[in-house]
């Protein structure tokens, strides 16, 4: 016998919801979803670009790959390229050197770790490069180095700023009283470290120790202040350093650690909460730029626009100006570098029907750095292109593996992978093409382009 | 086909019809309830047309073969075969690929059911199943398989044969439960999960220690009522067709001891660990007290392997099994302390449980060890920021928590009031969740925590 109450119940309620679906209040549906059998509940499964693991040299190809998501209409990583090959011939001190500066996945060293690995894979590992002497975030991050600080005052950039804006190469200065110290442990072995501190009036001692042995001591005291650079050389198996103010303040800015054989150092600079605002308003232009002159960059990568995505006026109005004055400051500082402006990765927010839908602005933000790029004759890495273009948070939020976090900004260590492959391969493609190009007219005869 | 689609209850009002149409025989309702099983399942993969049937009969026969068999080392040997068979088929579909693709739909909760069945036999507990469908119809019941309710196959085949009449007390009931289970995974669950839970899992570091506090708490609430939500969707989904289904949740928040928890929380998976694993473990009898305890740990270890075979679910299992040991060396140095302890004491001993839960729910939800310590070291270091909380959070957190301590009666009351609404009203009230839920919780729900296990 029916149930004759709920069968009603249920009836009017099907009928309630064909009236809803007419009127569009609920959600859309079609008969034939019950009778679909297709695998559908399945996530996607993205496939990872495989990270190549060679040492061999990277060969100039008779048909280079196209790569359509690097600019470079005025060969502006000429200088990048010839640095490369430089590296890869294996020239006495041909380290390549690449600063990438960034938002908050170049501060986890996230993308960039990937970028470094395969690079120095494929051209020589010529160390860590640039790290800061303790997280300013919980978040930053340098894969291979382990950096713990205590007892330093902290003012990066994004943050609780250094009045005179004195931030150093990463955006970000450490004030120190006596007893404050920073640990370091590295993966490998390294044959110097280079400590960025600020001579200054009053300045006292750091104390340098690595591998337990006293390297010797930092003073900072100088007549007005003035970003120094002091280098020590690490012995083989001295893969444990400390910093230690002996007599404060002392003021840092970071250190560098390097090896004395040719290859990449690709240096990851990011900051939480960076934006091109960051550094036009907050970086000291001149002693920024006495960082940047020190380090002898090939390449400086300009990768912001995350943060600044979701603000449609300023993309408008203030946006295009900061970058261009960031980009005038990076050429007027280091003319002879190339400059790469990198866009940034999709990002997601739900939309009206909750599905995850780009940010409506970043499209347009994306394409003033293109055009800012072509103006300014910088090359220009389409991240947002390469990864797949409008869309993409949504499918790598439902691939398997995820790709990107559920703020649908960040990406996953599985989705930093595929980006950094992806800027990997353009720029690797891009040399391909620039050896293919500069060994044709002059067979035999390249290398006196390429010795500086 | 998750439980929260359309496709879901449109596939439920045909069956409710189709078996209430044929309710005046046996075997019609069972051919109805037979064929929306692997409807069901096949709406997941083909593949399972294949499995289940072919695993199922295995078992009927394992079952009548154990209940005629008298022969110990045989009946040893025919349920040995049995759980090897479920064991096996657990396994395979979740950590071995045994198909060129991977199925969606984990058999765990099948295999639970179908062990119950051929244990029972083998101890005597129950006898098999008269007939071949009903049995078909228990062990692959659509509305448990997804994540339980793990309902004994003694308890369902009875039911097969009393079918009379559904009443409008039941009816309400189910349409009030499937309704709850809606509003508990869309409205609450998903909505903590979408706004901070996810994220703070993912990136821990990214957010402040209060940020990731904030975000374990509203793990806690989305699990419960993720799952407490499915369960009385599928409670309600078998309520329809006048099947009751054990229960699987008793405000388990509101424990006062770890072993109070596991009374309430998961009641029918911890009902089945307990009886089907720890008294199975050797030296219970044993005049070893120690092995009571280590059975404790041994249960839960392999509880919570059973989620997945990582280690985080090593150290949440083995952080519930000595807990429970704990309580229990703790209960007999000094007696069960309940009766004496003080209203203030029994808060205390509340937010106790629930932050000792609440510290393994972490290992649960993480993705690896890593990023639970990651986790617990942003708890630690207490820095402070609520940039990334938004009110709203809040106060779905605020009502999810009070609803987890609604009393009884009220939950009692509107039930009754919902059973008392004429037909017209039962059904606008659940029209108006569907807009509810289109317009706070939009087009898609994830699926069920649950059914990934």
């Amino acid at each position: 016998m029916f149930p004759k109450k709920t069968s009603l119940a249920i009836a009017t309620l099907g009928a309630l919801l064909l009236l809803l679906d007419f009127a569009k209040l609920a959600r859309p549906f079609t008969l034939s979803e019950v009778l679909d059998f297709r695998p559908h509940d399945i996530p996607n499964v993205e496939p990872l670009a495989p990270i190549p693991a060679t040492n061999r040299p990277v060969t100039a190809f008779k048909h280079p790959i196209i790569e359509p998501n690097l600019m470079d209409p005025h060969d502006n990583l000429r200088a990048f390229y010839l640095a490369l090959w430089r590296t890869e011939l294996g020239a006495p001190g041909a380290i390549t050197r690449v600063l990438h500066y960034g938002d908050s996945p170049v501060t986890a060293d996230s993308i960039t770790a990937d970028v470094r690995s395969l690079l120095q894979q494929h051209f020589g590992d010529a160390g860590h490069g640039f790290v800061l002497i303790a997280k300013p975030w919980a978040w930053y991050g340098h894969r291979g180095v382990e950096a713990q600080g205590k007892g330093w005052r902290i003012n990066a950039a994004t943050q609780v700023r250094a009045k005179d804006g004195f931030h150093g190469l990463g955006g970000v200065s450490f004030e120190g009283d006596t007893g404050a110290t920073s640990h370091f442990e590295l993966a490998e072995d390294h044959a110097q470290m280079e400590i960025h501190f600020l001579h200054q009036p009053g300045g006292g001692v750091l104390a340098v120790e690595a591998g337990g042995q006293k390297l010797g001591d930092v003073e900072t005291e100088g007549p007005d202040k003035q970003p120094d650079y002091r280098t020590f050389p690490l012995a083989a198996g001295a893969r444990e350093i400390d910093l230690s103010v002996e007599r404060g303040p002392v003021r840092l800015f970071g250190v560098s650690f390097e090896r004395n054989t040719p290859g990449v150092i690709y240096n990851s600079l990011g900051l939480n909460g960076g934006q091109v605002q960051s550094v036009v308003r907050y970086f000291d232009k001149p002693q920024w730029t006495a960082e940047l002159q020190h380090q002898h960059p090939d390449l400086v990568v300009i990768n912001y626009g995350t943060n600044e995505s979701i603000y449609a006026d300023y993309i408008e109005r203030s946006y295009p100006g900061e970058l261009r004055q960031v980009i005038e400051r990076v050429k007027t500082a280091v003319p002879r570098a190339s400059v790469l402006i990198m866009s940034p990765m999709d990002r997601g927010q739900r939309d009206a029907n909750s599905r995850i839908a780009t940010v409506p602005t970043l499209p347009r933000l994306v394409e003033i750095q293109r055009q800012m790029a072509s103006e300014m004759g910088c090359a220009f890495f389409n991240t947002f292109q390469a990864m797949g273009g409008e869309g993409t948070m949504a499918r790598w939020y439902d691939s398997q593996p995820r790709l990107v976090s559920a703020d649908f900004t960040h990406p996953l260590p599985a989705g930093a992978r595929k980006v950094g492959v992806l800027l990997d391969q353009a720029l690797e493609s891009g040399y391909r093409q620039f050896k293919a190009r500069e060994q044709r007219p002059a067979r035999g005869a390249p290398l006196s382009k390429v010795t500086r | 086909m998750l439980l929260t689609t359309a496709a879901y209850f449109i596939f439920l009002a045909a069956v409710f019809f189709a078996y209430w149409f044929a309710a005046r025989y046996r075997l019609g309702t069972l051919a109805v309830v037979v064929f929306a099983n692997y409807f069901f399942y096949a709406r997941w993969d083909l593949a399972y047309l294949v499995l289940i049937p072919a695993a199922s009969t295995c078992d009927f026969l394992i079952g009548n073969a154990l209940h005629k068999e008298t022969r110990p080392p045989v009946r040893r040997l025919l349920v040995t075969l049995s759980i090897a068979l479920n064991v096996g088929l657990m396994a395979s579909v979740k950590y071995l690929s045994i198909l060129p693709w991977v199925l969606p739909l984990a058999l765990s909760f099948y295999g639970f059911q179908s062990l119950t069945y051929t244990i029972d036999i083998y101890r005597r507990d129950a006898k098999p199943a008269d007939s071949y469908l009903a049995y078909l119809a228990s062990a692959s019941f659509f509305p448990t398989t997804v994540a339980g309710p793990i309902t004994r196959i003694s308890t369902l085949l009875p039911q097969w044969s009393k079918r009379e009449m559904l009443t409008s007390q039941e009816g309400g009931r189910a349409l009030f439960l499937i309704g709850l289970g809606l509003v508990k995974k869309f409205l609450i669950a998903d909505y903590l999960a979408e706004t901070l839970v996810n994220r703070v899992f993912d990136l821990p570091k990214l957010y402040s220690g209060a940020e990731v506090l904030a975000g374990v708490y509203g793990y806690a609430l989305q699990l419960y009522y993720d799952f407490s939500g499915y369960t009385d969707i599928a409670i309600g989904s078998a309520l329809v067709l006048g099947i009751t289904l054990p229960r699987n949740f008793n405000r388990p928040y509101a424990a006062q001891n770890i072993s109070d928890f596991w009374r309430r929380w998961h009641i029918s998976f911890s009902n089945w660990l307990r009886d089907y694993l720890y008294f199975s473990l050797p030296g219970l009898r044993s005049r070893w007290k120690i092995f009571a305890y280590l059975n404790l740990v041994i249960t839960m270890v392999i509880g919570g392997l059973w989620h997945g075979a990582g280690w985080t679910f090593v150290v949440w299992g083995a952080w519930h099994g000595i807990g429970l040991a704990a309580h229990r060396a703790w209960n007999a140095l000094h007696g069960n302390p309940k009766l004496t302890l003080t209203r203030g004491a029994r808060i205390l001993c509340g937010l106790a449980t629930f932050h000792f839960v609440l510290i393994g729910w972490i290992f649960f939800r993480a993705s690896s060890v890593g990023v639970a310590r990651d986790i617990l070291y942003q708890i630690i270091s207490g820095t402070i920021s609520f940039a990334n909380i938004t009110p709203a959070f809040v106060l779905v957190l605020i009502i999810a928590a009070a609803a987890h301590f609604v009393p009884d009666r009220w939950y009692a009351g509107g039930l009754e009031l919902y059973c008392q609404f004429p037909y017209y009203a039962q059904a606008a009230v659940i029209a108006a969740l569907a807009v509810a839920i289109r317009y706070v919780a939009g087009s898609g729900s994830a699926p069920f925590i649950y059914s990934r296990f």
